[in-house]
């Protein structure tokens, strides 16, 4: 084993174990740890620019042959992934003084990275494992509503569901073929073989738990109203990210053929459409985002019906746009003591005649979220669609932009409370960490918007 | 020259940063400001108004940057023939409608300008862009601000009036993006060029089936904003909603959006398939003049008056387009300006008698001509200029239009097919509906027992009435030296015409190319 390779090509990984090492060091030596919040942001910021320049000098390494291997792609990925994060912890400070929750984010962060690394479905379990666990008991933590533990137990037991799925699935791949290699799932995916499709079937249905697709949403809505706003954000960006991510690695490059892309279609589609009509009717801000983004899983599957060289471009540059703008939204809500109340789209009327700011920032994602050119949003919804137009599912590609339209009211309306309603009740005092989530936010929002070529070209 | 274009698009988003960076509260400095920029953006336009060289085919003041490479995508903006009055008009109204907000708008002022300057800087961008990427990211980019517009300034039903407008022509525009995908990417497979420039897509040439869908993707579009019945009912609630400014906007340009995309892309693009379906679209249009004008014949808002005349007056401009006569073409063109400049003028009017007596009811006016006699004046012109008499642009636009619908169609009618020349005859009833509607409303208004919902009520200002005193200006000139105007834009209808009519050789393509004779010519004559 090359230590150096080790060393190097897990930088990103050693840098957020350094920082979950630190956080249990700190929690052991004082009664009322502080800092937790800096150590946790430092250890993601540097991961992140340590993934990004890893990727700018076009490292590549395969540390643990057929398990774990970086390239520049995957470097870029992680990079976004952990930027992501950036604000979710800014974020947090309102909700989260205690250390543990940065403890169990970085926990889950960490298998994130792993998961966008994973040669074998060992690592990829693995990873996605360690992605979710934390994840169950962060919805949990610090629960300000009667509801929070019945999310969370949801949440697990549809999230056990996807695990055995995802077991079953890979059981089969490997009873079939004898390997666990993730090129494996690509050549299952041509094979004609009743097993091997029900494999690709079973581990697909796992993904589609995951990044709550329809008819395997159910989850979503109850855990991201009923978790905390950073962790909803983290839900909403971050694991949605990873899975999809995994689901381009596991994809890579391999075409789609009929049977399956139907399949790849039709449910993103049924998501897109359920989604957008669902999250109409809402009153709970939280469940509204919780229907957008599953509406958001459908376009992003969308990606895989395009040919191979362009999935996973699309899929970043999507998750780029989305994630920005969806973490700007969180940034600019207003907070008050209570959640309920607070979380109430209503809470939102009149918000520019007290907080100008935030209702722009707020009104810029919601449009963005929509797909309304020039916001980003715009440009990666126009990528996944031109990738399936020129893979010659033009049918779908329009019911897809047509049940996109169907999402544009909504997020219409939270511009419409925010802008054209009488002011509510007044808010608690600014939060400058909140602040500087929503500028780290709309400086790349403005760059993705301003010079989405650039982006483009380099992922 | 070519910055100088750059600069007129870009200088309301420098304007719109500008006024987002000046403190809470100084509202008479925002509105001065605004109104400096607006003044400096016409001049800038005038300038280049006055350089173009209609006599030079193809794109001026060109700029060609690449935006998103990979994809073909450039930053390209340029003047032609089919733009460059569009662009003026467009230029000339910013200063009004920012002038003409000055005492309206008390509330978030800041924010109003903003998105006044918002909405100039997208409409500027869709007229100029001539790459379809950088075109439908400007068309779209339009909703935002006008959604704002209507929605915090406007009047009672303003959200539900915002709503719909916003959700009718987003739909139009999402089935456009399918099928601008369709059309690049038939473009790369077929050619290997990838690119979303127009005179790259204009050498498309699509079966007729794959044409026909496209064509109707696009048209549903164009036709939600020009807009044509039966796709109009946004329309009256916008208006009728909307601020002033907001009316003087839509009416003034956006809704020449819908017929400059057909002139620019819907037809050029889809030739064969524009000549199949064109009796159905000249149906549509001449329905549109005349059911608008029915529809503003009972309305009792003077807004919505204004509001279904638009309806009829662009109709005219669909049928000019649709003739494929060099002069009904051009028609359409002057038609387009004169009626940004009638409706805005009418718009501002119905806004300024709106601030003195918070009513658009007719029943509560009458005899204005006694109490507010400069008022009345101003009215009368715009009222003559809106149903066509002489001397003003209307008539020059709707003139040219009929001349051209029935140039078109005699030929067609000789050789047996009644139908065009139907058409052109069912518009002309348009014109009189026209006049009876307009001077019924001057009428009721204007003259007989002096009546307002409270009296006394001043006569308009210094401000208001040097806003219409330029637009009246504005009327005459076009009405007066239209081939002023027509010599710019004669090449530009003439190619618009060859690439819709000159393909395939059929009774109304011959008959499109038969007018050879130079317009201005055939103007001195008349």
């Amino acid at each position: 084993m090359n230590w150096q390779a080790v060393l190097t090509s897990m930088l990103p990984e050693h840098l957020l174990l350094a920082g979950i090492v630190l956080l249990i060091v700190l929690d052991l030596v004082s009664d009322r740890p502080r800092g937790a919040l800096a150590v946790a942001f430092v250890a993601v910021a540097a991961a992140a620019v340590a993934a990004l320049t890893l990727a700018l000098d076009g490292y590549m390494a395969a540390p643990f042959a057929g398990q774990f291997s970086v390239n520049p792609p995957t470097l870029i990925a992680k990079a976004i992934v952990l930027a992501l994060v950036l604000p979710v912890l800014l974020l947090s400070r309102d909700d989260f003084a205690d250390l543990r929750f940065h403890l169990l984010l970085l926990s889950s962060l960490y298998g994130v990275c792993l998961m966008l690394s994973a040669d074998s479905f060992l690592t990829l379990f693995l990873g996605l494992e360690l992605m979710s666990l934390p994840v169950y008991v962060l919805v949990l933590f610090a629960f300000q509503r009667p509801d929070s533990p019945e999310a969370a137990l949801k949440y697990l037991v549809l999230g056990g569901a996807a695990t055995a799925t995802f077991l079953m699935g890979v059981s089969l791949l490997y009873g079939g073929t004898g390997s666990l290699a993730l090129t494996a799932f690509g050549r299952a995916l041509g094979s004609s073989n009743a097993m091997a499709q029900a494999a690709v079937v079973l581990i697909v249905v796992a993904f589609f738990l995951k990044a709550a697709i329809v008819p395997f949403h159910a989850w979503a809505p109850d855990a991201y109203e009923g978790a905390s706003v950073p962790v909803t954000a983290y839900m909403a960006t971050v694991i949605k990210a990873g899975v999809l991510l995994a689901a381009a690695r596991l994809f890579a490059t391999t075409p789609v053929g009929r049977p399956m892309a139907d399949m790849l279609a039709i449910l993103p589609l049924a998501s897109m459409i359920w989604g957008n009509l669902a999250a109409i009717k809402q009153t709970s801000f939280r469940r509204m985002i919780a229907y957008s983004s599953i509406a958001h899983a459908g376009y992003l599957f969308f990606a895989f019906l395009g040919a191979g060289a362009g999935r996973l471009q699309a899929v970043l540059f999507y998750l780029l746009a989305y994630g920005v703008m969806n973490l700007l939204a969180f940034a600019s809500l207003p907070r008050n003591g209570d959640d309920v109340a607070g979380d109430r789209i209503t809470s939102l009327k009149g918000l520019y005649g007290r907080r100008p700011f935030a209702a722009l920032m707020l009104g810029l994602s919601m449009l963005s979220l929509a797909g309304i050119p020039p916001l980003p949003g715009f440009v990666a919804k126009f990528l996944i669609f031109k990738n399936v137009i020129a893979a010659g599912y033009t049918a779908y590609a329009v019911l897809g932009l047509v049940a996109s339209y169907l999402g544009i009211y909504f997020y219409l309306r939270v511009i419409q409370y925010a802008f054209m309603g009488e002011a509510a009740a007044e808010t608690g005092p600014q939060r400058r960490l909140a602040l500087s989530a929503s500028v780290i936010c709309l400086v790349p929002a403005v760059l993705l918007a301003v010079f989405p070529g650039w982006f483009i070209e380099r992922l | 020259m070519a910055e100088l274009l750059n600069i007129v698009l870009f200088l309301p988003l420098a304007g719109m940063l500008a006024i987002a960076l000046l403190p809470a509260g100084r509202d008479a400095l925002v509105r001065q400001l605004s109104l400096v920029v607006m003044v400096v953006q016409f001049v800038l336009t005038v300038v280049l108004y006055a350089n173009f060289d209609g006599s030079v085919a193809g794109l001026q003041f060109e700029s060609r940057v690449p935006w998103i490479p990979g994809w073909g995508v450039y930053y390209q903006i340029g003047l032609d023939g089919m733009n460059v009055l569009l662009v003026l008009l467009t230029a000339f109204l910013g200063p009004l409608v920012v002038a003409g907000a000055f005492s309206a708008i008390t509330k978030d002022v800041k924010l109003f300008y903003a998105m006044v300057f918002f909405i100039q800087f997208a409409m500027m961008g869709t007229f100029v862009a001539q790459d379809l990427f950088l075109f439908y990211v400007f068309w779209e980019t339009m909703l935002i601000p006008m959604f704002l517009i209507i929605g915090i300034w406007g009047g009672e039903r303003r959200i539900y009036a915002t709503l719909k407008f916003f959700l009718y022509t987003a739909f139009g525009s999402i089935l456009m993006l399918a099928a601008l995908i369709y059309l690049v990417w038939t473009l790369q497979s077929t050619t290997g060029v990838v690119s979303f420039a127009f005179a790259d897509l204009y050498q498309v040439r699509l079966p007729l089936p794959a044409q026909t869908l496209l064509l109707g993707a696009f048209a549903l579009s164009f036709a939600i904003k020009v807009p044509m019945f039966p796709l109009h009912t946004w329309l009256p609630d916008a208006h009728v909603e909307a601020p002033t400014a907001g009316s003087v906007i839509l009416a003034g340009v956006l809704l020449k959006m819908g017929t400059y995309g057909f002139l620019k892309l819907g037809f050029p693009l889809f030739p064969d398939a524009t000549r199949e379906f064109t009796p159905l679209l000249m149906g549509l249009s001449v329905i549109s003049i005349v059911v608008g004008a029915c529809l503003a014949l009972v309305q009792t808002d003077i807004k919505k008056i204004i509001a279904y005349s638009s309806i009829s007056h662009l109709g005219y401009v669909m049928l000019g387009l649709l003739s494929l006569d060099l002069i009904g073409i051009q028609g359409a063109i002057i038609q387009m300006v004169s009626h940004g400049l009638t409706a805005a003028g009418l718009f501002l009017m119905v806004g300024m008698i709106y601030e003195r007596c918070h009513t658009r009811d007719i029943a509560h006016y009458g005899g204005l001509a006694k109490i507010l006699p400069v008022y009345s004046v101003f009215f009368m012109i715009l009222t003559l200029a809106a149903i066509g008499l002489p001397t003003t642009s209307g008539f020059t636009g709707e003139f040219l239009v009929l001349l051209g619908a029935f140039n078109a169609a005699w030929p067609i009618y000789q050789a047996g097919d009644a139908f065009p020349l139907t058409m052109a005859v069912g518009a002309v009833t348009g014109v009189v509906l026209g006049a009876m509607y307009m001077l019924w409303l001057a009428q009721r208004l204007l003259f007989g027992g002096t009546k307002a919902p409270h009296l006394p009520i001043t006569d308009l200002n210094r401000r208001e009435s040097s806003i219409l005193a330029i637009l009246v200006v504005a009327v005459f000139w076009l009405g007066l030296f239209p081939q002023e105007a027509m010599r710019k834009t004669e090449l530009a209808a003439r190619q618009y015409q060859q690439m819709v009519a000159g393909t395939a050789a059929g009774s109304k393509a011959a008959v499109g190319v038969a007018a050879p004779e130079s317009i201005a010519a055939r103007g001195g004559t008349r």
